[in-house]
């Protein structure tokens, strides 16, 4: 293995010690947020990502300030088409709710299941995946044909089948979605830590006693978090599209404007108004693709074989 | 023959040329070690003269290199194709890196043929024969047919030999081609170069950091630091009177090869003790692929450990001596046997009595860079090992802070990360989280094998300092006999998983009873080159 070792550090000492170390004295957490940045930066399309992802935020923050009220109330004459009406400019639906009320609000919606499922299935993963890649061996074996009994169902087929044992409220959605998308991730940080166990930092610390849980979490976990953050950007833009295909199945929380309902109901007017599922969907493309391009930058960034 | 004049080589990074002003001729027949540490631009300058510079970044800004009187700057690729493998050839430090994996030995030879010679296929193998068995390869056709991971290490590197051989270059260069290898495959690749090198009149640049395998084989010798030839001029001259500071302080890094005195029997309390350990490492088999034998690692191991004493473990690769240190550690389990540290079993203990005793044993790994966690500030660290074993966090950050100025590192050191220390630095740092537990004993896996000479000159004398002062014992894991006569008290001789010859090292040293040791201690490159004492300014 060749040592990362880039920095001012790799010359050798000169004779006399105590051995000097010749750098600028400056923050060094500060720093590091700093190169990561500056590499994020270089990337176009990450920085495209980047702002696409503030506009959802911004949406979701200041659909209160934006389109008050609720956006399942109806607020106009139906179907009313987008640039015509000023009061409801991106138009409305068959029942007259306002569509750009929808969209702020179910940006509100669909960044939560995005968040909220992606910490399930990554939380899931990550025990998983650690427990089964540190210990190896009959533990290993169990968990990962657990693992492989959850991959081999088609994962949308496996939330239809819960949602429709434990119903369609928003909690369950969110939490049969992380439960689906678990296995992905729980591969990759059972590879990592495969590799990373064998470092002798992990044969040090076990040789001061430290426990397994703690060597797990405390030691290992955190070099192998970069590719799994990475990664968490992919398991987000997919729950986003899971939840609005139920939704467009018509198993969506009905209570909620979700991006997802909107689609799902505009499809039965698709012909005559196309921008009630039109413009939803292209919410969703927008935003998975803000995501989709900020993982690859993040990518990017947290490889450490990459030059400042 | 060959010469290089005022060559310049320009990059970016730590310095604004990283070869200055490099005036170098190999003649005919002559063998030229170039020696210098980590970074001083050795590799670089070889990879210059081959015209293999990851060009555009590094270039030859100024200067000639000529072979036989034609300039290479000024050839085209082509031409230097044509030139590289059939009138200069390279030989690389790792054969099993630098030959391909899916080709047979035989195939790659003659690659080499194909390329720059009119042979037919029968003319070219019967050459390829002739060149393995020049090399003294062991059953020629054989290995012609075997792929390079079927053969040893050592054969790999004669197989490296006879690829560079085969075409009698004018020129022949070599990267550290023995580093990678053990010392007796290395004396007698050392030696076949040298039989060659005579019979066939070529020059070779051979590249090296270890003074003892100067002492072996150079005619002359050019010392490189920082990219600038600070001295060169025949062999016996430089390795007798070297002029320069700089060659001075390298030489005197060498360790001499002359044991401490042996210690009469001491009074001293025994300290660690193994019985009897034994590890087999059963090796799995897939349920298609049948079953392998299990490898034996270390078969019947006994040992005593006093105050204050150390003792050096001592083999080649495979001998089972790293299999050693993480038993008596236990980072390894074996198979049966007793660890005794002041009469507490380690082997049997409990995972709350094993967690009280680690205390008393800790480790220092080879390579500083993978044995320290790189997420971790150097203080938490060295803190790390006291927290865990209950000490309050202030309290050991303050003893943290105290051990650095103890390793001779600065206190400003406590707050940076891992990557940000030369590799001296960071063994530095793994002494002193050793020493944060207040250990009795210290197991040293190989410390300094992955450090310069100069650096691991220092460390060593650390690690004695630290000994005497704190009355530790040291179990030193080590394959080079020069750093185990410079620090151990008593040896013990590993093979195959086997204690050859164990006792004093004073007396191994001087009266090695077993032929393994003496095969081994013969091997000792520059073994006969006496180390002049010198005054480092």
């Amino acid at each position: 293995m060749t040592h990362p070792d880039t920095s001012v550090a790799s010359r050798p000492l000169p004779a006399a010690s105590p051995a000097p170390i010749a750098l600028p004295d400056i923050d060094l957490a500060q720093t590091r947020s700093l190169v990561l940045w500056r590499r994020f930066r270089r990337n176009r399309a990450a920085l495209l990502g980047l702002i696409l992802f503030v506009a959802v935020v911004l949406m979701a923050a200041l659909a209160d300030v934006v389109t008050p009220g609720d956006p399942l109330r109806i607020a106009g004459s139906p179907l009313t088409d987008p640039l015509t009406v000023a009061s409801n400019p991106w138009g409305t639906d068959q029942l007259g709710r306002d569509i750009m009320s929808g969209i702020f609000h179910g940006a509100r919606i669909s960044l939560a299941i995005g968040v909220v499922a992606t910490v399930i299935s990554i939380a899931i993963g990550v025990v998983i995946g650690a427990v089964a890649g540190y210990f190896g061996g009959r533990i290993d074996g169990a968990l990962m044909r657990v693992t492989e009994a959850f991959q081999t169902i088609p994962s949308f087929v496996l939330l239809l089948t819960l949602v429709a044992i434990f119903g369609s409220s928003i909690e369950i959605i969110v939490i049969a979605i992380g439960i689906v998308s678990w296995t992905a991730p729980a591969r990759m940080v059972r590879a990592e830590f495969m590799s990373l166990r064998r470092r002798e930092f992990v044969d040090a610390a076990r040789n001061l006693g430290v426990s397994d849980m703690s060597i797990i979490f405390r030691e290992i976990l955190p070099n192998a978090l970069p590719p799994v953050v990475v990664f968490a950007s992919v398991v987000m833009a997919n729950s986003i599209l899971m939840e609005s295909a139920l939704a467009f199945l018509g198993l969506g929380d009905p209570n909620y404007a979700s991006w997802g309902n909107m689609i799902g109901q505009g499809r039965a007017v698709l012909r005559t108004a196309w921008f009630c599922s039109v413009i939803p969907g292209v919410a969703i493309l927008l935003t998975v693709l803000s995501f989709s391009l900020m993982g690859e930058g993040l990518n990017d960034a947290l490889n450490p074989r990459q030059k400042r | 023959m060959f010469a290089t004049s005022r060559l310049l080589c320009r990059r970016g990074g730590d310095r604004p040329h990283a070869l200055w002003d490099f005036n170098l001729t190999v003649g005919e027949g002559e063998i030229v070690c170039l020696v210098g540490e980590s970074g001083s631009g050795k590799s670089l300058a070889a990879n210059a003269v081959m015209r293999l510079l990851p060009e555009p970044h590094v270039r030859v800004s100024q200067g000639t290199i000529s072979l036989d009187g034609q300039d290479l700057l000024s050839l085209s690729e082509a031409e230097m194709r044509a030139i590289r493998g059939d009138r200069m050839a390279m030989i690389f430090q790792e054969p099993m890196t630098a030959l391909n994996p899916q080709k047979t030995v035989g195939w790659q030879i003659d690659e080499v043929l194909r390329l720059h010679t009119n042979l037919n296929k029968a003319g070219r193998k019967a050459r390829a024969l002739e060149i393995l068995g020049d090399v003294h390869i062991p059953a020629p056709a054989s290995t012609y047919n075997a792929y390079p991971h079927q053969i040893s290490g050592g054969q790999r590197q004669r197989v490296m030999i006879a690829m560079a051989l085969v075409l009698k270059p004018r020129l022949i260069i070599a990267d550290e081609p023995t580093t990678a290898l053990d010392v007796t495959t290395q004396k007698q690749i050392l030696k076949l170069i040298k039989d060659l090198q005579q019979a066939q009149g070529t020059g070779i640049l051979f590249i090296t950091h270890d003074f003892g395998v100067v002492a072996e084989i150079a005619d002359r010798i050019a010392v490189l630091r920082l990219g600038e030839l600070v001295e060169q001029g025949p062999a016996a001259q430089i390795l007798r009177s070297p002029q320069h500071p700089y060659t001075r302080k390298l030489i005197a890094a060498v360790p001499a090869l002359t044991p401490p005195p042996e210690k009469p029997a001491s009074g001293e309390p025994l300290v660690l003790e193994a019985r009897s350990l034994r590890k087999t490492f059963a090796a799995r088999g897939g349920y298609l692929s049948g079953k392998r034998n299990p490898v034996i690692a270390v078969k019947d191991l006994s040992f005593q450990l006093r105050r204050g004493e150390t003792l050096g473990v001592v083999g080649e690769s495979g001998s089972g001596k790293t299999t050693v240190s993480r038993i008596v550690t236990r980072l390894l389990e074996s198979d049966s046997g007793e660890v005794r540290i002041d009469g507490r079993d380690l082997i049997s203990a409990s995972k709350t009595e094993l967690r009280a005793l680690r205390k008393d044993i800790q480790m220092v790994f080879q390579d500083p860079m993978a044995s320290l966690n790189p997420r971790r500030r150097v203080v938490e660290l060295i803190a790390q090992g006291p927290i865990v074993q209950g000490v309050a966090k202030d309290v050991a950050h303050a003893r943290a802070r105290e051990l650095l100025s103890l390793v001779e590192l600065p206190p400003a050191a406590a707050e940076r990360y891992p990557h940000e220390f030369s590799g001296g630095q960071r063994q530095r740092i793994g002494i002193a989280r050793a020493l944060a537990m207040e250990p009795r004993v210290i197991v040293a896996d190989e410390p300094v094998s992955a450090l310069d000479v100069s650096v691991q000159a220092q460390v060593l004398k650390l690690l004695a300092d630290l000994r005497d002062r704190l009355h530790l014992s040291l179990l030193f894991v080590t394959h080079d006999l020069r750093v185990a006569a410079q620090l151990c008290d008593k040896v013990i001789v590993m093979s195959k998983g086997e204690i050859v010859e164990a006792g004093p090292t004073a007396r191994v040293f001087a009266n090695p009873e077993h032929p393994y040791t003496r095969s081994l201690l013969d091997s000792i490159p520059g073994r006969d080159w006496e180390p002049p004492v010198c005054n480092v300014a």
